[in-house]
């Protein structure tokens, strides 16, 4: 865990221990301090202390599941604002502090309202939300001033100290602005359970599950609300303490109103916190579509997790046919009218390339229209998914043109090699022999004439003529032996081995050939590795066996040197390594230091597979 | 050689000038051509025809250039004929050698270069038209460089390596002691000594000599 994270989850917890002790002493405070004929009921006054313990409950989870910070603060801000009306009989005395407390007295309900608002997101969206925030706290602003300027100590139910902020006696400017500050705040509480209730109706299936309890919750507020300020604005001294804060009952009627307003108001961050969560539950699905995209799965499997994201069974996906120009679902069954969307309750969604190119279509229920991010979602993964696979079978594709490509530069450099031995051969070295033939004739015609000086010249470059023919015939068989052309492996290695310094123990399998480019291959890979061997491995002795295993002809050539070889070192192994690519074989190394040098490798004989049928296998 | 008439000879080379060059050689060598052809086949459709005592072909010649005078050596030996092969190669090569010796007794192989030289060339026809066997001396020259674990050879002393090599090659007894200038008496003794050392069985057939010492120094 990083200690960032450490740090900021030890702030938060003292925040919200330190906002929850508050809450609890003003709670318990103002319980003890309210003389006992006015002590609402223990089981009222328990729910009263409960709500804030909610909230601060939720503000932890909040700040969890995050990613915003802003509801877990509001959450926060709440619990510090729910100041219980019984906590003026604690402060009532200190004429400087209770008539700010009594300004800030329904905070807790502007941020209750803004918590509402700023769900889902975390943050407040629309210009609509950002008006009603801001008469919200205009309404909050000017009824603090109003009261703290204004208010006398009769506003309270205690016997409070004479306001010391107060600067003249105005009843009615008090009155009518308490009044008119519940009556904005019941508006207010109305339209922002309206605005939900019209985001509820239109979000999909999915999200109304969970999330109708949040404009429940504020409905069963707003409407408590309402009624309360009904009764205040009637008869505001009986009232008071009821719509104020509903925490002193004076009537049954107050009483339930009460309780139902306290549980509507502790379900607003449960509701919160529910919605956002599987709000968040749905995008780990979509990142387990993205998930299943990257693995590559089929196309059926693909329509089914969609099902599953969407939580829509009745989704179809179905993919453009390139070949046919059309639309088939999965199993290939094309796309008829039917599907297209005559049948109600279903929308289509396109899915294209970044470049315009069809990818598929999805039918899914029209609710899920409303859930555009999720759709995104869901069609940003289809087009990876579509890319991904393009992209790897444009690299497959590519590979296997360069595969076949080194193949047919390999086969040509083995043809040209050969070519270039069978030219010396019908060439050079035919003519060369020729001129060997005639020199000899003509020596002996000079010796038969007694000219032994000229004779001896002709005889002198015979030799010369015969030692050229002799380093020609090296050269020729260097490039290509023609002994692998005539005879195969089962002749060529043996003479190969013979060539090598060391002792070599040669074992080749069967009598029969093999494709010429796996032959030339084998031979080459077999004569540098001998090379090697002769160069630097110290070896007394070397073993070489060629056999066909299982459709693969595999070499072995192996010494008993002093090891410590590697395919990484040396140009010798990676130009064994080079030819063995280019027929799609295998090479290994095993060379312990001290314990020889084992050089295994495997070349498939694929199509040539009948050859093996020659090596008698 | 009995030379009451000269040795029927048919030339097979698919160089012209190589062909025509060689009939020159052995005719100067008292030898008829009566044969000169540049395919295999067209080799083993003379021999078919009778009145040939020896043939002299290429290795590779056309279709394929791989082993077309091979071919046709086993071809003609397996048409029951035994008249003398003598195969000429650019290359010496061991492998190949004992290929062409495993085809039966009345068999040579050359390097063509060898046609410089008449004397060579022509004693190897007379050899292999009377059965014997030749064998360059180039590969059995590389037969016995090759260096071999646990090598019997290195049991052999000086003299008997010399007469293992000719052995190698083709020469009789007689051949041997004409050419170390010893005795055959000696020679005899040589030769026994290098059977027994070898762990080869003495033959009295001098070709299936030839070809146990070739096997023996190929496999060692």
């Amino acid at each position: 865990m990083a200690p960032g994270r450490k740090g900021r989850i030890i702030r938060r917890t003292i925040t919200i221990a330190l906002a929850v002790a508050l809450s609890l002493a003003m709670e318990i405070s103002g319980f003890l301090a309210t003389p006992a004929d006015e002590r609402p009921e223990v089981s009222y006054t328990t729910l009263h202390a409960l709500v804030p313990l909610v909230f601060a409950a939720c503000a932890g989870v909040a700040w969890h599941i995050g990613p915003a910070r802003t509801p877990a603060r509001l959450m926060i801000a709440f619990v510090v604002t729910w100041i219980p009306q019984s906590f003026y009989y604690v402060i009532g005395g200190w004429q400087w502090v209770w008539p700010v407390l009594r300004g800030v007295d329904l905070a807790w309900a502007v941020v209750a309202g803004i918590l509402v608002l700023v769900y889902p997101k975390g943050r407040l969206s629309g210009r609509f939300d950002l008006w009603i925030a801001g008469i919200a706290i205009v309404s909050f602003v000017v009824n603090l001033l109003v009261v703290v300027l204004f208010a006398g100590p009769d506003v309270n139910p205690c016997g409070c100290a004479p306001n010391g902020y107060q600067l003249a006696e105005a009843p009615l400017l008090f009155a009518v602005t308490d009044i008119a500050y519940r009556i904005i705040g019941v508006g207010l509480a109305l339209v922002i359970a309206g605005r939900l209730l019209v985001r509820w109706v239109r979000a999909s299936v999915p999200a109304r599950t969970v999330a109708f309890l949040m404009p429940v919750a504020l409905f069963a507020w707003a409407t408590t609300l309402a009624a309360q300020a009904v009764a205040y604005a009637v008869s505001p001294a009986s009232a008071t303490t009821a719509a104020s804060a509903p925490d002193t009952v004076a009537t049954d009627t107050a009483m339930v109103l009460g309780t139902f307003s306290l549980i509507a108001i502790a379900s607003i961050p449960v509701s919160f916190d529910a919605g956002v969560s599987h709000a968040r539950n749905m995008r780990a699905r979509v990142a387990d579509l993205m998930r299943i995209t990257r693995e590559g799965a089929d196309r059926g499997l693909w329509a089914e997790s969609l099902a599953r994201t969407l939580r829509d069974a009745s989704v179809r996906v179905f993919w453009w046919d390139e070949t046919r120009g059309r639309y088939a679902d999965a199993a290939g069954d094309p796309i008829s009218d039917e599907d297209l969307g005559s049948r109600a309750g279903h929308s289509i969604l396109p899915v294209a390339s970044p470049l315009g190119a069809p990818i598929a279509l999805i039918r899914h229920d029209r609710v899920l229209t409303d859930n555009m991010r999720l759709l995104d979602g869901v069609s940003s993964a289809l087009r990876l998914s579509v890319d991904n696979g393009r992209l790897r079978s444009e690299i497959e594709r590519t590979l296997e043109q360069v595969r076949q490509s080194r193949q047919r530069i390999v086969e040509a450099g083995v043809e040209a090699r050969r070519r270039i031995e069978r030219d010396l051969h019908d060439g050079a070295q035919q003519h060369l022999v020729s001129l060997g033939m005639q020199l000899r004739l003509s020596a002996n015609a000079a010796k038969a004439i007694g000219d032994a000086d000229l004779a001896a010249d002709l005889e002198r470059t015979i030799v010369t003529l015969n030692q050229a023919l002799r380093e020609l015939r090296e050269l020729a068989h260097g490039i290509h032996p023609s002994l692998l052309s005539s005879g195969g492996l089962a002749l060529a290695v043996p003479e190969l081995a013979g060539r090598c310094p060391v002792p070599v123990e040669v074992e080749v399998q069967g009598e029969g050939r093999l494709p010429e480019l796996i032959e030339s291959t084998a031979y080459f890979v077999i004569a540098e590795s001998l090379a090697n061997v002769a160069k630097h491995s110290w070896a007394t002795r070397a073993w070489v066996r060629a056999h066909v295993v299982d459709g693969d002809l595999v070499l072995e050539v192996r010494d008993n040197g002093v090891g410590g070889a590697s395919i990484d070192a040396g140009t010798g192994m990676l130009g064994i390594g080079d030819r063995i690519d280019a027929v799609g074989g295998t090479l290994s190394v095993e060379s312990p230091a001290g314990a020889g040098t084992t050089l295994t490798v495997r070349i498939p004989l694929g199509e040539a597979k009948w050859a093996a049928a020659e090596w008698g296998l | 050689m009995n030379d009451a008439r000269p040795l029927r000879v048919a030339v097979a080379d698919d160089a012209l000038l190589l062909r025509e060059g060689i009939a020159k050689v052995l005719e100067g060598g008292g030898i008829e051509v009566v044969a000169s052809v540049g395919t295999g086949d067209e080799l083993v459709e003379a021999v078919r025809g009778g009145g040939i005592d020896a043939a002299v072909l290429d290795i590779r010649m056309p279709p394929t250039h791989r082993d077309e005078g091979v071919r046709a050596l086993e071809t003609i030996r397996a048409s029951g004929s035994t008249i003398g092969v003598l195969l000429l190669s650019m290359y010496a090569t061991p492998e190949y050698a004992l290929r062409v010796m495993q085809a039966g007794s009345g068999t040579g192989y050359l390097l063509k270069e060898r046609v410089s030289e008449p004397e060579t060339l022509v004693r190897a026809i007379e050899t292999v038209a009377s059965g014997g066997s030749v064998v360059d001396p180039e590969v059995v020259e590389q037969l016995v460089k090759r260096t071999r674990a646990d090598d019997p050879i290195s049991r052999l002393t000086e003299r008997e390596r010399s007469v293992l090599e000719l052995m190698a090659q083709g020469y009789s007894n007689g051949g041997i002691a004409q050419t170390l200038f010893l005795g055959l008496k000696t020679v005899e003794t040589h030769v026994r000594s290098i059977l027994q050392k070898l762990d080869l069985e003495e033959s009295p057939e001098h070709h299936r000599r030839v070809l146990a010492v070739l096997t023996l120094l190929g496999e060692r």
